[in-house]
């Protein structure tokens, strides 16, 4: 699903952000991806959906060479990932159910695939009789469900989470991480940045470590590691 | 991608709304620099109507000296007759001319008793079909090679507008520099005032468009909103202007003819229409360039 190859970053010709990385992730995986503020998580998860172009290296993703890749054509790219992040990135004039339409709207779904796939994702993610909420009468685990919902509502094969529950409370981070295991079950990968050391360690799943742009640590059912 | 025309028409719409003080400004701007266009070429119009009304007045007139043999004016006549430029002739005898001149001076009776016999020569008028046939007709008529016989000296004794025409022509083109500089200068802060409008529209949007480039949306899919926004504001600007247009075209044919009654000056519909589709075409021209520009440097996500 990723194929990444000697992949270095460097911002404005500075020290490199991430520095000849090398990474594999399979279809349906499920991996976290760990590692002290700036050491370059957030940089990998932009490189990834192409927000930003790396200095050297090749990255594919979903089968597209996205470093080659014109930008006109990213789009597509685009609809084969969704995207989770801390501060939900919803609009605020829009209902829980208009945020999720609004995402198949502009990659052109027909009225009809809207009408019956936003409020199956919406139950789906528990916010059954919540449609008509404005983010802002929403609690912030909803507002993160919502969030999932779009990411999740087009069934991308891939799903990049920038630490979903860093703005949650142990229990709802549980529940959002039950949902994510859940559509990780539909066959979906998903790779999640996270702090949540106690969740790493619980769930057992691949962990990838990063320090200072360099990719330290690769482990199958791994743990978080850090003594944070 | 299905091209959803209804949907982005709201969108452009929504956000006029939204933005609606910026959006009249870029409207009022682009109706300004549209209207100033059109009052040139409205302008124009009119002083080519009047032109060719005046030079259908024009004729060449060619006094003939007093000693020329009836028959090599005869045949004078007869040559310049044949050509095809000349609609008609008409002779003046000495007789005519000198009553031609008792009527227009009868005011001054003591002009017309200090003449003693009639000093006046004959002439011949010529009529052309058009009036850009005049210099060429002239041009025959200095080649004609028994002049001698019927003129005495063709440089004064053939007359006609010649001066006038040239004249005329100077100041049109010189009008009409100025005009053109100035409605392009006018179009230019248009495109200008047009591309700060959708800057702005991007900005109190960006969240919406960043959020729409992450799920996914093509880049045309943001950007038809936005070219759609500024193509309404041209050409609602355009609108405006020709509302003006026409009141003034109105206003002016009626002025002119009131102060010069014997001017025929005409507009035709049919010309008019092609200045409304041209301002029309402008105006969302206009927009587009300024949209377009604008999205250049904030779509780079």
């Amino acid at each position: 699903m990723i194929s990444i190859k000697n992949l270095t970053m460097r911002y404005n010709g500075g020290k490199p952000a991430l520095d000849n990385i090398n990474l594999d992730v399979e279809k349906g995986e499920f991996v976290f991806l760990v590692g002290p503020s700036g050491s370059g998580k957030s940089t990998l998860i932009k490189l990834l959906i192409r927000e930003l172009i790396p200095t050297q290296g090749r990255i594919t993703v979903a089968g597209h060479d996205i470093v080659n890749m014109p930008t006109r054509r990213v789009h597509l790219l685009r609809r084969n990932i969704g995207c989770v992040f801390q501060d939900f990135k919803l609009l605020p004039n829009k209902t829980a159910y208009e945020n999720v339409s609004f995402a198949l709207e502009v990659i052109g779904k027909s009225e009809q695939v809207i009408r019956t796939q936003v409020p199956e994702v919406l139950r789906l993610v528990g916010l059954d009789g919540k449609f008509d909420r404005y983010p802002n009468e929403l609690s912030g685990g909803e507002q993160q469900r919502v969030s999932l919902a779009r990411a999740f509502v087009n069934r991308p094969p891939l799903l990049l989470a920038d630490e979903p529950t860093g703005n949650l409370d142990p229990a709802i981070s549980a529940e959002i991480m039950s949902l994510l295991d859940k559509i990780n079950k539909t066959g979906t990968t998903i790779l999640m940045v996270t702090h949540d050391r106690e969740m790493v360690n619980n769930l057992r799943r691949r962990v990838i470590a990063l320090e200072n742009g360099h990719l330290v640590r690769d482990q199958m059912r791994g743990v978080y590691g850090y003594e944070d | 991608m299905r091209i959803k025309p209804l949907y982005f028409t709201r969108e452009a719409i929504e956000s006029m709304r939204r933005n609606f003080a910026m959006s009249s400004a870029a409207m009022s701007t682009a109706a300004l620099s549209l209207f100033m266009v059109g009052a040139f070429i409205l302008m124009f119009m009119i002083l080519r109507s009047f032109a060719a009304d005046t030079l259908s007045k024009l004729e060449i007139e060619v006094f003939l000296k007093d000693e020329a043999a009836s028959a090599q004016v005869q045949a004078f006549q007869n040559e310049i007759t044949s050509w095809q430029e000349v609609k008609s002739i008409k002779y003046v005898s000495k007789d005519e001319a000198l009553a031609r001149l008792k009527e227009r001076l009868k005011d001054k009776p003591d002009i017309l008793e200090a003449l003693s016999g009639n000093p006046l020569p004959a002439s011949i008028r010529i009529f052309t079909k058009e009036a850009s046939f005049i210099e060429p007709t002239v041009a025959k008529i200095n080649s004609y090679q028994a002049l001698a016989e019927v003129v005495e000296n063709p440089k004064t004794d053939i007359k006609y507008g010649a001066e006038f025409i040239d004249r005329l022509f100077s100041v049109f083109k010189v009008m009409g520099w100025i005009g053109f500089g100035a409605a392009f200068l006018l179009c230019f802060a248009s495109v200008v005032l047009i591309i700060n409008t959708i800057r702005l529209t991007i900005l109190a949007r960006s969240k919406e468009v960043s959020i729409m480039r992450l799920v996914g949306a093509s880049m045309w899919f943001v950007r038809w909103p936005f070219l759609l926004e500024g193509m309404f504001q041209g050409l609602a600007g355009s609108v405006v202007a020709i509302g003006l247009l026409y009141f003034v075209k109105v206003w002016v044919l009626r002025k002119m003819t009131e102060i010069i009654p014997f001017l025929r000056i005409t507009i035709t519909t049919a010309s008019f229409v092609q200045l409304v589709l041209g301002i029309t075409f402008g105006g969302i021209l206009i927009g587009a360039v300024g949209s377009a520009i604008a999205l250049r440097r904030f779509l780079k996500v």
